[in-house]
């Protein structure tokens, strides 16, 4: 979920080289969570076809979970909206983080393809300037060098001007709220989308790097005069817009992997030379394993002590967003996905062709996959233990040996397997893993 | 096109009676790696010295902190930083233990971290020491931290100004850090020769780790900071060393280091390829891209402030982007080399 276009932070991550390492003959037992090898393939073998039609299956189920998932945040803020008590306000947080296990695993279809990734910044952008949306503690408030809008604060403001150009903010509307979405040109300007969100329930956490998250009152939301830090028929209505926004754009990316239309995504998806989605689906796998999740989202935090770079820093949810990051990646290798209402969905993998060619680095790749979804596992286990949880800003922390393990060892199983998503592409003729810069030039 | 190192083995194997090319390549290869390794070696070493210059100079100033040791100081910070720049471009071996380039160079900081490290720093109980610093993560580790305390407005422009003492102990500190931090790297560096000559994959690597670097310095240096990707507004804060006006420099200092370091061993295995002129004209565009210094050494924010400075630094993009078709593009098929993952993908 970094910003959606070219991030600055992305040279850093440069450090991370999956071209040396070779196969890690680390087979430690680890949790499951990829499918034990399949059968003998069946009489007839699987096309490329096929496993590029069940990958637009497979998103269109995850986009579809995303949206059912979507809707009940949005009735559960309702209700929160309605009755400002901290049960509802708990409810609604608890429907925030059941909102984030399915689309936590469609992000790796953003990379590679455009339609996805020119998208979702609206909903998913990170890292935010939050003093954009709501207030801020003043003392210590770290935002984006030179954004004029990091502290605009559009609920109590029915006017605002950021870099010259004057906004009327008094009606907050999603179609709004949309427009304001990067506003002044700045990434960090983020005022929809799930981490919009997850500010105006939780509030900044102060805590640093000890334990704790936000702690945003539900008097926030309070009308008349219990209303807590000012603004909270404001605030009430800009979360409220919020939420619904996030459930029309989910809608039409659901529209887009529908099967039987005529002129959307999934169906010029499906024109294409097989070839040429076999490479969005490796290119998926890799850019989200290597670059962004072990990059973006825990070397530079980890190396740097950044908890600014921490992923759910409101909610302190991050090892779930890494874990669903990682099940993403480990469903489009195998083809498979448990839908959240518990159904399971199966259908021809890159995990089969790649068998037919060359068992054995199937097999690798495959225990890599378990292997990372393993590490992550720890971080998860760790972050949500009933005694002394560590999440993952207390990991980060200067001098947590234990927590750097944690976080490094998910690091590197991650490294690793992009070596063989690598290898894996090639297996199947595919020889460039270059990005078609498709959106990133001018 | 295949990898050459599969198309290698299949060649001894198969076309034996044809491999005049075939026989001669493994030597191409390893005439280019012994050049690599001895240019890379020659690079640490000046960044060895000058990190050593660097870090007696903080002391000096700090001792007697006077216009004249603050202009050696200075001085003796640009010359250690630009000597990194020239060997940034390596991305492999010794540089990858302990996160050292990281070390070396947190960077971009688009959060402000640095700052927010050293206040922290600058505001804590504990007296800086070599162990803080150590422990302290790599936004406070290297040459931006010193770049920041040297020239920082607001810093420097309030109580912990050098040479306040506490800000002094930060300098000699992160100094010494990074003295031995290049020590260090210049001897493992040379330990790593004959592993790097002995490993196949070191060829591709290094040429991989040339054509990130132009692609960053194309993408991220400079068409980043100019307003020609995503939001099309030009920001100083995405360039590098922005604080003390030297992006420029910098970007200087990078391509010198990849004419010095890394052109060598790519020539060397152009004339033994299908296109032996094609090392001669990459070397040309070097040079071409030297051509706009001294002229170009202005601060980054001077040169995007007005349209005629503005015209000189797209003189010099335009240039670079040509270098980096003809090593990413032409070169890199030419020698079989294939684009993996790496972190620029994805965003």
């Amino acid at each position: 979920m970094a910003p959606h276009l070219n991030v600055l932070r992305l040279p850093l991550a440069l450090a991370i080289s999956a071209t040396l390492l070779t196969a890690c003959s680390n087979s430690e037992e680890t949790a499951s969570t990829v499918p034990e090898a399949k059968e003998a393939p069946a009489a007839e073998a699987t096309t490329k076809s096929d496993v590029v039609e069940h990958y637009a299956d497979l998103a269109h189920a995850k986009f579809q979970d995303a949206l059912t998932a979507a809707r009940s945040l949005d009735s559960a803020v309702d209700t929160f909206l309605e009755g400002p008590t901290e049960a509802n306000q708990e409810k609604a947080q608890q429907a925030w983080f059941a909102s984030r296990v399915p689309y936590q695993q469609t992000e790796v279809f953003r990379f590679g393809n455009a339609v996805v990734d020119d998208w979702e910044g609206q909903l998913n952008a990170w890292p935010l300037d939050e003093g954009l949306i709501d207030y801020v503690e003043e003392d210590g408030y770290q935002h984006e060098l030179g954004n004029q809008g990091a502290t605009a604060n559009i609920i109590a403001s029915t006017e605002i001007n950021i870099g010259g150009t004057t906004v009327d903010t008094s009606n907050l509307t999603p179609e709004l709220l949309a427009e304001l979405n990067e506003i002044g040109g700045s990434e960090a300007n983020v005022a929809t989308g799930y981490h919009a969100i997850e500010f105006l329930l939780w509030g900044q956490d102060l805590h640093g790097f000890d334990s704790g998250a936000g702690q945003r009152p539900a008097t926030d939301y309070v009308q008349g005069e219990e209303c807590s830090n000012g603004n909270c028929d404001r605030r009430a209505a800009y979360l409220d817009a919020a939420t619904d926004l996030l459930i029309s754009d989910l809608e039409w990316m659901v529209a887009q992997w529908a099967p039987g239309q005529q002129d959307n995504y999934r169906s010029q998806l499906l024109a294409e030379a097989p070839d040429a989605a076999i490479q969005k689906m490796f290119f998926g796998m890799g850019s989200l394993s290597l670059g962004e999740l072990a990059g973006e989202r825990m070397k530079v935090a980890l190396e740097a002590n950044s908890y600014e770079d921490e992923h759910d820093c409101f909610s302190d949810n991050t090892h779930n967003s890494h874990y669903f990051n990682g099940q993403g990646i480990a469903n489009v290798y195998s083809g498979s996905y448990t839908r959240i209402d518990g159904t399971e969905l199966t259908g021809p993998s890159l995990s089969d062709l790649v068998a037919e060619l060359n068992p054995e680095l199937d097999e690798t790749l495959r225990q890599q996959l378990e292997n990372s979804m393993g590490a992550l596992q720890t971080m998860k286990s760790t972050a949500e233990a009933e005694a002394e949880p560590m999440k993952l800003d207390m990991m980060i922390a200067p001098g947590n040996e234990k927590g750097a393990e944690i976080v490094n060892g998910a690091i590197l199983a991650l490294v690793e397997q992009t070596g063989s998503i690598e290898q894996a592409a090639r297996e199947l003729g595919i020889d460039s893993l270059k990005p078609d810069d498709a959106g990133h030039t001018f | 096109m295949q990898p050459m190192t599969k198309a290698i083995g299949v060649a001894t194997l198969i076309l034996a009676p044809i491999a005049g090319m075939a026989a001669s390549q493994p030597d191409a290869n390893g005439d280019a790696k012994e050049q690599w390794h001895r240019g890379i070696l020659a690079g640490y070493q000046s960044l060895a010295t000058g990190a050593g210059d660097l870090s007696h100079a903080a002391a000096d100033y700090c001792s007697a902190p006077e216009q004249s040791s603050r202009d050696t100081l200075e001085r003796a910070w640009l010359d250690a930083f630009l000597a990194w720049q020239q060997v940034r471009f390596v991305d492999f071996g010794p540089v990858e233990n302990d996160n050292l380039a990281w070390q070396f160079q947190f960077w971009p900081d688009p959060k402000n971290l640095v700052a927010r490290k050293a206040g922290y720093l600058l505001t804590g109980e504990d007296p800086i020491s070599a162990d803080v610093i150590a422990q302290s993560g790599v936004a406070v580790q290297g040459f931006p931290m010193l770049e920041y305390l040297l020239y920082d407005e607001q810093l420097n422009t309030g109580n912990n100004a050098l040479p306040a003492p506490g800000t002094c102990s930060l300098l000699t500190a992160v100094a010494g850090h990074i003295e031995s931090n290049s020590k260090q790297l210049s001897e493992q560096w040379q330990s790593f020769r004959k592993h790097y000559l002995a490993t196949e994959q070191y060829r591709d690597a290094t040429i991989r780790a040339g054509m990130t670097a132009l692609e960053i310095l194309e993408e991220r240096r400079l068409a980043q900071p100019m307003g020609l990707r995503g939001n099309g507004k030009r920001s100083i804060y995405a360039a590098d060393a922005w604080r003390s006006g030297s992006s420029l420099k910098t970007a200087e200092a990078t391509v010198l280091g990849l004419k010095q370091s890394f052109l060598p061993g790519l020539k060397q295995l152009l004339e033994s390829s299908s296109q032996p002129e094609l090392g001669q004209r990459i070397g040309r565009q070097f040079d071409e891209v030297l051509e706009h210094f001294p002229d170009l050494h202005s601060p980054m924010a001077e040169l995007l402030s007005r349209d005629e400075t503005f015209s000189l630094l797209q003189g010099f993009y335009v240039d670079v982007s040509q270098l980096t078709t003809m090593v990413n593009d032409q070169a890199a098929v030419e020698l079989g080399v294939v684009r993996g993952f790496n972190s620029s993908d994805g965003d």
